[in-house]
């Protein structure tokens, strides 16, 4: 970590000077704006800096590069035709057509829950995955973490083959020394994560049967314990809420970031929309309190959000219930004005039933339990949320008495299940020197993980796609796990190793079907519709009064951490996958690392910038990162991501960020308060793109609340210049008019109301688009390939002037597709032009690279090849990776080579699909027949794509809002992807 | 004062001034006949194959369709090529002992794809091939009634297969410019769709129907120059199949 001439340190008090003396909306994107720093400047001044100057060239080279360019530049496209093999078939399968893609259902579980996918296969390569219509908890949509799982399939680092003490050994090595170690064993230990997999509960059980003395040890770094515990307070049995947004009218977030993070967001997003969309006629909205100590997608989209530190939430809910009846004894009345408290107990009551109280998995048990009984009493039980019975998931032990058990010789056979404990605990060093006590120690994994370092075993596990399962959806809905390829590599289904370790071999396929019993046409049904007809959970019931104790405020001196799952990486799970690795993470867009986010307030206390390395000392454990100045943060709070710093797991996941998890305790994994946060002096090298493609603050963003919004519909700012008559042109507009006569004209309407940069949209363009990962140096240079980006700005928001409580936008932003498109013209060799249908053709195969294209993008969409990505992805250089990573490339979609402009082309791949189809019936393409890949995935539907000429499709409906608008439309661009402006909600007597 | 120059320097200062001009143009025109020769387009040049398989004595000496071995011809993109299987579908009957199928048989045997007995080497040799950011789409020229021979010259005659036309881009563009050219209904049998007079006109060679001009043309691979009167009706089908003439040559139709 070494001190870097382009990391320069921002003067806190003179951004709050600043931020202080800006009146009426002024919107900044990052701290460094605010502060024009230097960087800043040379990321406005050039889109992407740090590039050699011709001027620095003397004469005589210049000559010699020029005459040399020139000679051979014709030369480039002499080449004799290569030779090329047609390989048949020998046996056609009967449901492959080449050319065409085969579709299938299948599904990912995730973080205790699962969500319904549909794979894309070409040619028996699964190279897209998108949300099931069918499946509740997904509605066609996905998230991040479902799109970029394609990745992981042909991830070149995955485990390939049984490994013993790190030397290559094989599965009947394995099974011959477990079949002999485990009937004598004295105590055998299984450490599996959450439950999800109904037919792995099972097969559990039964080894508990067949080797009796054998524990059960539960795992997840990410548990949702607290909720459970909270339940069993109020119930009086472990339960978890199921919401349904879309009858609500009044939500209380209480650090529940349930539109991007929490289990069930896909789902909770789309209904949560349904409640936003206005237009002229309804102007029905809901309204949304978020009360958290870090600044989460869902706080984007409150009405009123206010920052409140960890410990203090169970004290806000206390007073929450006190206010609405549900408790007698008042709470931490401080955290806010009374304006506050009254508005929001008036709103919680008037809405009763249409009220939802959300409380995020980091808040105690008893907070958990109050938002029941303040539920209960609201009347919201059975309307906007109920509650349904956990899945069975005993633990026998906890990782510690594991590790005793492990030292004392009470257990001497360890296996681990897709769990990590080395590393995803604060008890992994113990835990690693304990299992090599054991007779018998192997861990079952994806990756050589840092828990397969310390076995003596090494077990690979198969890819979902590559496996028969099931999994079980928040609300216990099952789906069956389908595979769609043969494994790449020597593994095992977990379903069979847990009968082989049993002496009666089986297959995963059969293993499933024996958990569900179902005749063969049921079966084929569940396949296909990807939902099984299976009993789902059980309800609780919610008795009309919830008795709950008292909650509090547990405020204590000096800092408080948080310590949340990375929203890129989650808890480390995903760190080896590239795509999650690049994604700008929500407000800060650092990529590939994590960082100590600290307040404003806190940065100016410790005299810190970002960059500079601190060290976070909670109880009797520091760790040490990079500072990042996060606005929005409760004072005191200290955010920490998990998810980094892995010692092991693969090249693209070592090395990067720093390791949280010997801050975290088995009782309480989400931090605590008493932490002291310390400079070291040192330095370290960020990677955010907040500066990146910044288009200077102009007329971008349009946000207003219901009452501005019912006073000019438009939102349109007064100075604002907005789009010019269309018939001022000194050219002929009819020629272009008559070009595009008859032929449908494709466009595309944003909503900024229903956006929360959860970034599904963002992943889902990479995987659609072959677009590559080019690593962290790269992206510090401003050179990350991304074709649709997330802008974020910071706003004032009244009654803050510390500029601690900022409000926030996000705006997707992707290429327009300018009628007038800047681009165009300055193109030298034609390599981008316009086509009848109204889009921004890009040809690659023409392109020279000159640049001048994005030099002339007021939006900065384009990106450019500065080395070949593709073929030189970060870490996976070696020949070996590369075929691998070639059969992830979605065919339809040109591979790109170095030194070629690329930009988003609105999916045209998928447009010339639907369009073959329709030609060969006679048809127009209908209205919603193509989606683009942004908006299959977008969770709250926000992004809508069609044909603007039809003055019924969906997407002319929805611009013809009064609160559509162009981006920077006064430069007479025509962009044909236009923005709904962005109405809030706020209670009007709330002042702040 | 001796002479510099001997009498030969004339002559030679005459050639360099002739040979200045004319190498580089010489250079330019044979670098432009040998681009769009046989020698780089591979037009009319047969490859070895791993059988030699006679396209003329499968499809009009025994009449059998182009579909029953290019299955995806008329769904997908890609015509397919085909599987062992399909070959044995008559071969284990038929030629049962020929040497020239023992690669066939033994694929079959194997359950592997097909490869060169001499070399090894698995798969056909390519013939005729877009490249790699081109995508072109089979079934959609077949519903449009684009004869095969079009592109794939007088593939119906040839015993080891060659490309039949070069596949330049302005090549393709000439059609996709005046789809008119392209097009036309078989008079003799005008009940015909589009889709089935493609295939139709390979049971009229194999019959020795009477052709007409473009007919034959095509049968022989040559260019064909339609009349105006064929240009009139050719501008007919393009009303009525709706072909939006001037989205044809956008880029993304074939480039994306």
């Amino acid at each position: 970590m070494e001190e870097t001439k382009t990391q320069t340190g921002l003067d806190i008090e003179e951004i709050r000077r600043r931020l202080r003396g800006e009146r009426g909306q002024r919107y900044w994107r990052s701290l460094e704006e605010v502060a024009e720093t230097p960087e800043f400047q040379r990321f406005v001044e050039d889109e992407f800096p740090n590039r050699s100057s011709l001027l620095d060239l003397d004469r005589r080279s210049f000559l010699k590069v020029m005459g040399a360019s020139l000679a051979l530049a014709g030369l480039s496209g002499c080449r004799f035709l290569p030779k090329e093999k047609i390989v048949p078939y020998v046996k056609a399968p009967e449901e492959v057509v080449p050319g065409k893609p085969a579709y299938y259902a299948t599904s990912m579980a995730f973080a205790g829950s699962s969500i319904g996918l549909i794979a894309k296969a070409v040619m028996g390569r699964p190279i897209k995955l998108e949300g099931n219509e069918s499946h509740p908890w997904s509605l066609g949509a996905s998230d991040v973490f479902s799109q970029a799982a394609i990745l992981t399939l042909y991830d070149p680092d995955r485990g390939t083959t049984v490994k013993n003490r790190g030397f290559v050994a094989t599965w009947e090595e394995f099974l011959a020394e477990a079949r002999k170690v485990l009937p004598e064993a004295k105590g055998v230990r299984l450490v599996v994560g959450g439950p999800s997999s109904p037919t792995l509960e099972r097969q559990l059980a039964e080894f508990q049967r067949a080797y009796p003395g054998t524990k059960i040890v539960r795992h997840e770094p990410v548990s949702r314990s607290h909720a459970l515990e909270g339940a069993r307070i109020a119930l009086g049995r472990e339960a978890l809420p199921v919401y349904d947004f879309s009858k609500a009218r009044v939500v209380l977030a209480v650090d529940a970031d349930f539109l991007a993070s929490m289990p069930g967001s896909v789902r909770y997003a789309r209904d949560f929309a349904a409640t936003r969309r206005v237009d002229e006629k309804n102007q029905a909205m809901s309204r949304l309190y978020c009360v958290e100590p870090a600044p989460t997608p869902t706080g984007i989209l409150a009405d009123h959000r206010l920052p409140v530190a960890q410990a203090d939430l169970e004290g806000f809910l206390q007073h929450v219930a006190y206010l609405v009846g549900a408790a007698s004894q008042p709470g931490a009345a401080d955290l806010a004005t009374e304006a506050f408290w009254n508005a929001l107990a008036k709103d919680l009551r008037a809405a009763g039933p249409q009220a939802a109280v959300v409380v995020g998995d980091a808040c105690t048990p008893v907070a958990h339990a109050l938002a029941i009984a303040i539920q209960a009493k609201l009347g919201a039980a059975g309307s906007t949320v109920r509650y349904v019975a956990a899945p069975e998931a005993r633990s026998d032990a906890s990782l510690s008495e594991l590790a005793g058990e492990l030292e004392s010789g009470a257990a001497d056979v360890v296996l681990f299940l897709q769990t990590n404990p080395v590393y995803a605990s604060g008890v992994g060093e113990r835990l690693a020197q304990a299992v090599g006590r054991a007779k018998l120690s192997a861990c079952f994994d994806l990756y050589e993980t840092e828990t397969a370092a310390s076995c003596s075993w090494y077990l690979p596990a198969p890819h979902f796609l590559e496996d028969w399962s099931d999994a079980r959806a928040l609300d216990g809905t099952v789906s069956i796990v389908q595979p769609l390829v043969e494994p790449l590599h020597d593994t095992m289904s977990a379903h069979a190793l847990l009968p082989a370790l049993m002496n009666r071999p089986s297959e995963a396929l059969a293993e499933v079907r024996r958990t569900w019993a179902v005749d063969d046409k049921t079966w084929r049904t569940w396949l296909n519709e990807g939902v099984a007809s299976a009993p789902k959970a059980p309800e609780v019931p919610v008795p009309a009064t919830v008795q709950t104790p008292a909650g509090r405020s547990r405020r204590s001196e000096g800092f408080e951490v948080a310590i949340r799952p990375d929203p890129s990486v989650w808890d480390g799970s995903f760190a080896n996958n590239g795509w999650l690795q690049e994604l700008p993470k929500p407000f800060t867009k650092l990529t590939w690392d994590n960082a100590v986010h600290l307040s404003f307030s806190a940065a100016e206390r410790l005299k810190v910038t970002n960059g500079d390395v601190v060290r976070v000392t909670l109880g009797e454990r520091s760790v040490e990162g990079p500072a990042w100045i996060l606005p929005g943060l409760a004072k005191d709070t200290v955010l920490l991501h998990l998810g980094y710093g892995r010692r092991a797991g693969g090249r693209v996941a070592e090395g990067a960020g720093f390791d949280v998890y010997p801050l975290t305790g088995e009782a309480s994994p989400w931090g605590g308060t008493g932490a002291k946060v310390e400079k070291t002096g040192k330095r370290a090298e960020l990677a955010s793109a907040q500066m990146h493609f910044s288009m200077e603050g102009r007329d971008i963003v349009r946000i207003g609340t219901m009452e501005e919004y019912r006073r000019n519909p438009s939102l349109k700012p007064e100075h604002a210049h907005g789009e010019p008559p269309r018939d001022l042109t000194l050219y002929d507009d009819g020629e272009k008019r008559r070009e595009q006569e008859g032929v449908q004209q494709w466009g595309m309407a944003i909503d900024l109301n229903l956006c929360m940069g959860c970034n599904a949209c963002v992943a889902a363009c990479q995987a659609e688009n072959n677009i590559p990962v080019v690593g962290k140096d790269q992206v510090r240079r401003g050179r990350e390939m991304h074709w649709i980006r997330i802008d974020h700005y910071y706003g004032p928001r009244a009654g803050d002037g510390s500029g601690d409580n900022p409000t926030h936008v996000v705006q997707p932003i992707n290429c327009m597709q300018c009628e007038n498109a800047p681009c165009e013209p300055v193109c030298p060799v034609a390599a981008t032009v316009h086509s009848h249908e109204g889009l921004n053709q890009m040809v690659y195969n023409r392109c020279v690279g000159t640049r001048y294209c994005s030099n002339n993008c007021p939006y900065k969409v384009r990106r450019f090849n500065y080395l070949n990505y593709q073929f030189a992805q970060r870490n996976f250089d070696r020949k070996e990776d590369i075929p691998l990573l070639k059969l992830l490339n979605n065919p339809d979609v040109t591979v790109r080579g170095r030194g070629v402009m690329e930009k988003c082309t609105y999916c045209v791949q998928r447009i010339n699909a639907a369009r073959i189809e329709a030609k060969k019936q006679g048809r127009p393409i209908r209205d919603g027949e193509v989606a683009t890949a942004c908006q299959q995935a977008c969770p709250s539907q926000a992004i809508l794509f069609g044909d603007v000429s039809d003055p019924n499709s969906r997407v002319s409906q929805i611009k013809r809002n009064q609160r559509n608008y162009s981006l920077l439309g006064e430069l007479n661009t025509r962009p044909r992807t236009t923005y709904l402006a962005r109405v809030t909600n706020p209670n009007p007597e709330i002042e702040a | 004062m001796a002479r510099l120059f001997s009498p030969m320097a004339n002559t030679i200062a005459r050639a360099s001034l002739v040979a200045a001009v004319a190498l580089p143009v010489g250079a330019i025109v044979m670098g432009s006949v040998v681009s769009r020769s046989p020698a780089n387009t591979n037009v009319g040049v047969a490859f070895d194959q791993p059988v030699p398989f006679s396209h003329a004595h499968h499809s009009i000496e025994l009449g059998i369709d182009c579909r029953y071995c290019h299955t995806s011809v008329t769904k997908s993109s890609s015509a397919g090529i085909p599987s062992t299987e399909t070959c044995m579908s008559c071969h284990s009957q038929i030629w049962t002992d020929s040497p020239l199928l023992e690669p066939v048989r033994q694929s079959w045997a194997e359950g592997k794809p097909i490869r060169f007995a001499s070399t090894g080497e698995v798969g056909w040799n390519r013939v005729a091939k877009v490249p790699e950011f081109v995508y072109f789409n089979h079934s959609l020229h077949i519903a449009r009634g684009i004869q095969c021979n079009e592109c794939h010259g007088n593939i119906q005659e040839q015993h080891m297969t060659a490309k039949g036309k070069p596949f330049f881009m302005k090549w393709c563009l000439d059609c996709h410019r005046k789809p008119e050219k392209a097009l036309y209904v078989d008079e003799q049998q005008p009940e015909l769709t589009p889709q089935e007079k493609v295939f139709a006109f390979y049971r009229k060679i194999q019959e020795g129907a009477k052709l007409s001009a473009r007919e034959l043309a095509l049968k022989k691979g040559r260019d064909y120059q339609p009349t105006a009167e064929e240009l009139r009706k050719g501008q007919e089908l393009v009303q009525k199949m709706d072909i939006k003439v001037k989205t044809l040559a956008d880029c993304y139709i074939c480039h994306r």
